[in-house]
Parts: C-alpha cells; sequence; structure tokens
C-alpha cells in the first residue's frame, strides 16, 4: 500500500465528511473493495462512554426545547420547537458525552439505507451510532447482519420495560439487535381550515373539491395497503387480503386506481416527513400522514383521523448499525429512553404509541390531556382495524411492487 | 541534470489535477459502465453480464422524463439568456464604478446552500407566498384556483434562478471587451437608426423565443382540453415578444455587438443547459409526478428502486447526450475562445 493510500485510509469517516456527501464514505468503500486494509478493526462494545454520540432519527420523532417565538410567552400559537432535546440534553450532561442528534435525517427506509448500505457492505463504519428504522427494513438489517449485538447487561431498563407486546418478533425474538423506539398509524391528515370539513375516510382524500392539494407518502408500503382498503372498502379491490397479504396484482389494481389522480394533478406529490413543510405553507390540504407528527409538528387547524377504511401500523425501531464508534454509549442510550418517565415525557410530546410499560399510567401526571389521546391510545374500534404493513421479502415482488410505484411518483 | 528531467515539470504540475480526475471522474465512470452492462438484484449481488438490454430499457421506458429533461433544460436555457443578456450588457457598457459591486450581485446568491435556495423558493411560489400573494388575491391576475408551486413553471422558475450567474458571468466577460467605438462607427456607416433589419430581427426573435417559452412549459397539456388556451397563450406571449424585441433590438446591436458577445452566448448556454436538463433537486421540490426529469430516475433507481444497472445506463446515456449535442452546438457556434485558439 502506497503512502498515499495509507494516508486516505487513515481518515476517519466521521458525521461531517459523510454528511458532505458519501464521496469519502463511497472512496473508503472503494479502497475496502480493493483489498488495500480500509475496513476498520471491529469496534468492541466495551464499557467506556465515548463520544461524540450520532444518532439519526426522523422529524417529529423526540421531545424538543419549547422556544417561546417573537412574543416571549410560552403555550401561544408562534412557539417553536427546537434541538436541544431535554432527554438528549440530560443524558449528556449524565455521561459527559456529545450528543449529535441528526433531527429529520432519515425521510424514508429505502432512500436513508441506500445512503449508508454500501458502507454496512463492505464493513465500513457508517458514521452513525444509532439509526431508527420501520419494521420490515429493520428486520432485514438484522438478517444481513449489519447491526451490532446489544449486550442486555448494558440496558437492564429496556429489557425490563419492554412491553410485551413487542417481544418474540421473528426476526430478533430476545431483542438481540434491536429495540423498539415508537409505533404509530398511518391515516389521513388534513388542514380543517382549508377543506372546510373533516375528513374521515380515505377516500375523501379524492374529493374533486381538493384536487391539487391531495400528497400521497412516498412510503409505498403505507400509501398502497391504504388504498388497497380504501378499495375493498367500496368493493372494487382486487382481492381480500389484508394488507400485509397484498400480492402484485393488489397493488396493480391500487396503481390502476391511482394512476388518474396523479395524471389529472389531483395529487400532486409523494413525500416523507415533509409533508409538514407542505401541510404549513397551505399547499398541501390532505394527505396520507404518520399518526403523531401534526400533532406534535403541525398548526392549530391540522388534524389526523383514523381512516374508517381501517388504518396500517407500524413499529420503528433502535438500531445499532454495524462498525459504530460509539457502541457502548448508544446502548445507554437506549437504556436512558427506557425509563418510564422520559418515555412518558417523549411520548407527549411527539403524540406516538410508545413501546414502554408503565407510559399510560406516568403520562396523567405530566398530561392529562395526552392520557386520553388516541393517537397515543388508539381505541379498540380502531384497533380492530389496524393492519401491520406487508414485508414484500421477495426481491422479485418488491421490485414489481415499487416499479408501479414510480411509475405514478413520475420517476 | 535538469535539462533531462524537465520534461517531469508539467506532469507534476498537472498531477493533483489528473489524480483528483482518475480518482473522481474516471474510475467512478468506468464502474459506471461496467455496472450498466451488469445484471442481478441488490440482495444477490450484481455481476458483468455484458448485458445491453439495460441500455434498451433506460431508453425507451422514461420518454416523458427525457422529454421534460430536454424541454426543461432549453427552457431554462433560453430564460436565463433572455433574463442574463440584458442583465450583462448593462453591467459591461453602464456599469461604471458599479460593476464590481452589480457582479458580487449576481453570485451572492452562491453563498447561500443549493438546497436552502430552492426550498425557498417552495415559499416564493406556494400558497402563501409573495407571487401568489400580489398576483391572485392582491391584483385579481389569477383565477382562484392557480397555483404555481407544483408545476412546469415552478422546475423552469428554480433552473432559471439556479443557473442565471453562469450564464451572465459569460456574456459579461465577451461583452466587456467588445470596443463601443466599433459600435458607434457602425451606426455612422451602415446600421444608423435608418435600417430597420435589426428591429425585424428583434420582432421575430422575441417572438419565436415568447412562443417557445409557453409552449414549453405546457407543453404536456398539448392534444388535451387545455390545448386552445395554450395556443392563445402563445400567441400573446409571442406578439409581446415580438414588440419587446422589436423596440430593444438595433441594427448595430444584430450587426457588430451581438456577433462579437458569441462565445460568452455559447460558454454560458452550456454552463447553463449542462447542469439543468440533469438536474433533479428543482423538479423534486418544487415540481409534481409529472415534472420528474431524468436526473430523477436515476436518483430514484439508484437509491430508492436499488436498480444500479438501468440507473448507470441512464446516467451514461445522458453523459453521451450531452456530450454529441456540445459537439453539434460548438460545430454550429465555433469554440475559438473556449479552446484557447486565436
Amino acid at each position: 500500500m502506497s503512502d498515499l493510500e495509507q494516508l486516505m485510509t487513515a481518515v476517519p469517516v466521521s458525521r461531517r465528511t459523510f454528511l458532505q456527501g458519501s464521496t469519502m464514505a463511497g472512496f473508503a468503500a472503494f479502497l475496502a473493495a480493493c483489498g488495500t486494509g480500509g475496513s476498520p478493526a471491529p469496534t468492541p462494545g466495551g464499557t467506556n462512554i465515548t463520544g461524540p454520540l450520532v444518532w439519526a432519527n426522523w422529524d417529529a420523532y423526540i421531545d424538543l426545547t419549547t422556544d417561546p417565538g417573537p412574543d416571549g410567552e410560552e403555550g401561544t400559537d408562534d412557539d417553536e420547537y427546537v434541538l436541544p432535546s431535554p432527554t438528549l440534553d440530560e443524558f449528556a450532561a449524565e455521561y459527559g458525552v456529545e450528543v449529535e442528534y441528526a433531527n429529520a435525517e432519515i425521510e424514508d427506509n429505502e432512500t436513508f439505507m441506500a445512503t449508508i448500505r454500501q458502507q454496512l457492505d463492505t464493513g465500513v463504519a457508517t458514521g452513525w451510532d444509532l439509526i431508527v428504522l420501520t419494521d420490515w427494513m429493520a428486520a432485514r438489517v438484522v438478517g444481513s447482519n449489519w447491526a451490532e449485538r446489544i449486550d442486555p447487561a448494558h440496558v437492564p431498563t429496556a429489557i425490563a420495560n419492554v412491553r410485551d407486546e413487542y417481544k418474540g418478533l421473528e426476526w430478533d425474538p430476545d431483542f438481540e439487535y434491536h429495540f423498539p423506539w415508537q409505533s404509530g398509524a398511518v391515516g389521513v391528515g388534513y388542514n380543517v381550515a382549508s377543506t372546510g370539513r373533516d375528513l374521515t375516510k380515505v377516500a375523501d382524500l379524492f374529493d374533486p373539491a381538493f384536487a391539487g392539494k391531495v400528497t400521497l407518502l412516498s412510503e409505498v408500503r403505507d400509501t398502497f395497503p391504504l388504498i388497497h382498503l380504501m378499495l375493498q372498502d367500496q368493493g372494487i379491490a382486487a382481492s381480500d387480503h389484508t394488507p400485509d397479504q397484498m400480492d402484485v396484482a393488489d397493488c396493480e389494481a391500487v396503481h390502476a386506481f391511482l394512476k388518474p389522480y396523479v395524471e389529472s394533478s389531483h395529487v400532486t406529490g409523494f413525500y416523507g416527513n415533509e409533508y409538514l413543510a407542505a401541510f404549513a405553507a397551505g399547499d398541501t390540504w390532505a394527505s396520507m400522514v404518520w399518526s403523531g407528527d401534526l400533532a406534535s409538528s403541525g398548526g392549530e387547524d391540522d388534524r389526523f383521523a383514523y381512516p374508517e377504511e381501517g388504518s396500517m401500523y407500524f413499529t420503528d425501531n433502535l438500531l445499532i448499525p454495524k462498525g459504530a464508534a460509539n457502541w457502548y454509549t448508544a446502548e445507554k442510550m437506549i437504556d436512558w429512553c427506557y425509563d418510564v418517565d422520559r418515555a412518558a415525557r417523549i411520548a407527549a410530546f411527539i403524540y406516538y404509541i410508545s413501546p414502554v410499560k408503565g407510559v399510560a399510567e406516568a403520562i396523567v401526571e405530566l398530561d392529562p390531556d395526552a392520557a386520553e389521546n388516541p393517537l397515543l391510545f388508539p381505541p379498540a374500534d380502531v384497533l380492530e382495524k389496524q393492519y401491520p404493513e406487508p414485508a414484500w421479502d421477495d426481491e422479485d415482488v418488491e421490485s414489481e411492487i415499487k416499479d408501479l410505484y414510480a411509475d405514478l411518483a413520475g420517476v | 541534470m535538469f535539462q533531462r528531467r524537465r520534461w517531469l515539470i508539467p506532469w507534476l504540475l498537472m498531477a493533483p489535477g489528473l489524480l483528483w480526475l482518475i480518482v473522481f471522474f474516471v474510475i467512478p465512470n468506468v464502474q459506471m459502465v461496467i455496472m450498466s452492462l451488469s445484471s442481478g438484484t441488490l440482495g444477490t449481488g450484481y455481476r458483468f453480464t455484458g448485458n445491453v438490454g439495460n441500455y434498451g430499457e433506460a431508453l425507451t421506458a422514461f420518454p416523458t422524463q427525457f422529454r421534460n429533461s430536454i424541454v426543461y433544460g432549453g427552457l431554462a436555457t433560453i430564460l436565463t439568456f433572455v433574463i442574463g443578456f440584458p442583465l450583462a450588457y448593462g453591467i459591461a457598457f453602464r456599469g461604471g464604478r458599479y460593476k464590481n459591486i452589480l457582479l458580487f450581485l449576481v453570485i451572492a446568491p452562491f453563498f447561500t446552500s443549493f438546497l436552502i435556495r430552492t426550498i425557498s423558493w417552495r415559499i416564493i411560489l406556494g400558497e402563501s407566498g409573495p407571487v401568489l400573494w400580489l398576483g391572485r388575491d392582491a391584483l385579481g391576475l389569477f383565477p382562484d384556483n392557480f397555483t404555481i408551486l407544483r408545476t412546469p413553471l415552478a422546475v423552469v422558475s428554480g433552473l432559471v434562478y439556479q443557473f442565471l450567474p453562469f450564464m451572465v458571468l459569460p456574456l459579461y466577460t465577451s461583452l466587456e471587451k467588445v470596443d463601443f467605438r466599433l459600435v458607434e462607427a457602425a451606426r455612422d456607416l451602415y446600421a444608423g437608426p435608418w435600417r430597420r433589419t435589426g428591429a425585424i430581427v428583434g420582432g421575430v426573435f422575441g417572438a419565436l423565443l415568447g412562443a417557445a417559452v409557453l409552449l414549453g412549459l405546457g407543453y404536456a397539456s398539448i392534444g388535451g382540453d387545455g390545448t386552445a388556451v395554450l395556443v392563445v397563450g402563445a400567441v400573446v406571449v409571442g406578439l409581446f415578444g415580438a414588440a419587446v424585441g422589436g423596440l430593444l433590438i438595433s441594427e448595430a446591436f444584430v450587426r457588430v455587438i451581438f456577433p462579437l458577445s458569441l462565445p460568452g452566448v455559447f460558454a454560458g448556454s452550456i454552463l447553463t443547459f449542462i447542469p439543468a436538463i440533469g438536474d433533479y433537486v428543482n423538479a423534486e421540490l418544487l415540481g409534481n409526478p409529472r415534472t420528474q426529469m431524468i436526473g430523477n430516475v436515476i436518483q430514484s433507481r439508484f437509491l430508492e428502486q436499488n436498480d444500479y444497472p438501468t440507473a448507470s445506463a441512464l446516467a451514461f446515456i445522458l453523459m453521451i447526450a450531452i456530450l454529441v449535442a456540445i459537439f453539434i452546438y460548438a460545430r454550429l457556434l465555433g469554440t475559438e475562445e473556449l479552446s484557447g485558439g486565436r
């Protein structure tokens, strides 16, 4: 190996260089692929707190600081929510380590994974210590051996407090590689001032009055099943499959239904969390959304409805990607967030469903309204009609379905 | 001793640049070509199979996006030219001691990130933005359901804004070199105000450019319900362009200034057209599913569909297409200035 190459491989792939575009990471991966020794030795878990802890998460997914806004008063309309987050700050103070939390780094599973897949594949550190992925993608990451093992001795609180419903998953039954972060639902979001009425069904998104102001989700596992449920409700679906059983034919029926609405610009986009900005600007009136977002980060007229046709639920999971530099610190962070009071505080802020036992009780004291909130504690009639997302593990099936989606999204 | 090694000096000087190009241009491109001829999936891995079918698929499966790229890239080039030429002309001939400040203002937007600027355009063109407030709510020029965001107009506006400096700076460089005494001489000798050809040429080009812009923006609706509206619009904008062109363009401009500025026109339009045709940020952030460009397809194939072979084939086709276009264009307009001739 030449001196130059040595020099270049000695440059660690930190988050900054990573964020400057994955050029450097790609280069390191390239060197690794050439067998010049670009891949670092596996970092031992150890028991030393190291930092800074680098965490990639979705938008509106942790408790934030309330900035009182121009009027200087908290609790008014112009309040803004900004980093830092109390949970992260207290962790930093307790352990004397810096936390770099990348809010809204993850817009959808596929796009985020594409930025780290090559590093994981070639054994180069991704630059992240904690990432948050939805069930089906988390299962693949664990299945590909791309996640570091979580030592149960380092996460006693999490082991003790994780709710029983989350245990025994096929892809990681004993929490060796993941812990649930939050669960939520996919339903219909709308700005009631713009729509002028309450929306209760998926079908309401296709009201001609909202033409040009409707968006759907770029996560195909959310968009297609929800439309499929609607088609079933209207009796025009291709089959009576539940969302997790959907096959290519079902998706073709969904595609056939949606295509004219895209052609006529009734549906004007397929968004991830960026729908929050579109709602705020008034460019989107109604959309498929993830349940807690509008309640925590939307305007006062933004509403969420569990659609009458049924809804989807998902769980996003904490994972420590292979090669994480601060593995032990990441384990401590997982444990930290599983403390009941902290979990309750996070839940009361972001309006998603917490996987932590005792949150339902702890939240009463913190925020009595949240304790009654159907977003955090979905009522029985909603749960009855709620389904998990399809896995679409077969590559050919997945590829055909993605092609259908790409055709709708214009790419 | 030194004499014999002299041949090394240019290589040493070029070494950093060459190394850079080899690592970040040649190697990735070779990888890309290999990938474009491979088959397989992300799960099973990609293997080189010499599969030229990827090119067939890439060429036939995305006609709309190829068309969008060419039309929007072309419109962006035309509009940056129409906006940029008077600007460069003004700075070069009337800038006086403010020249440097004015040039600085042209590139000032580059001090902010590309993404932030594009996202700002969402606000400017959006429902609660100033354009609709003024045009629709205050003056009532547009109908109530008129929107700009998520239309071709928004995508082209974004492109024009992003690439305007790339057009203005080369134009300025060319115009700045024009000796204004040549224009005065031309006015005295053969291009005085009594000659009307300048106005006619200006009028015709103004009309063509105006009509082209409107037809380009609305080309997707040709043949549909909007055809009549579009044709009327093109005629109106064309007439407007003709009037403006006829009033502003003089004989001396056509016969002296414009020919002397051709190297700038060439460089500026290439610097605008190439990045504009491959851009995906503007279409992604400002457009809708029907205004996606070929760059969006490449991005999605790479990042979302994990279809690396087709993505690579598309990227390669785009590169070749641009090279061919430049070659033809260079033949037509000449490249002495660019290649250091003269």
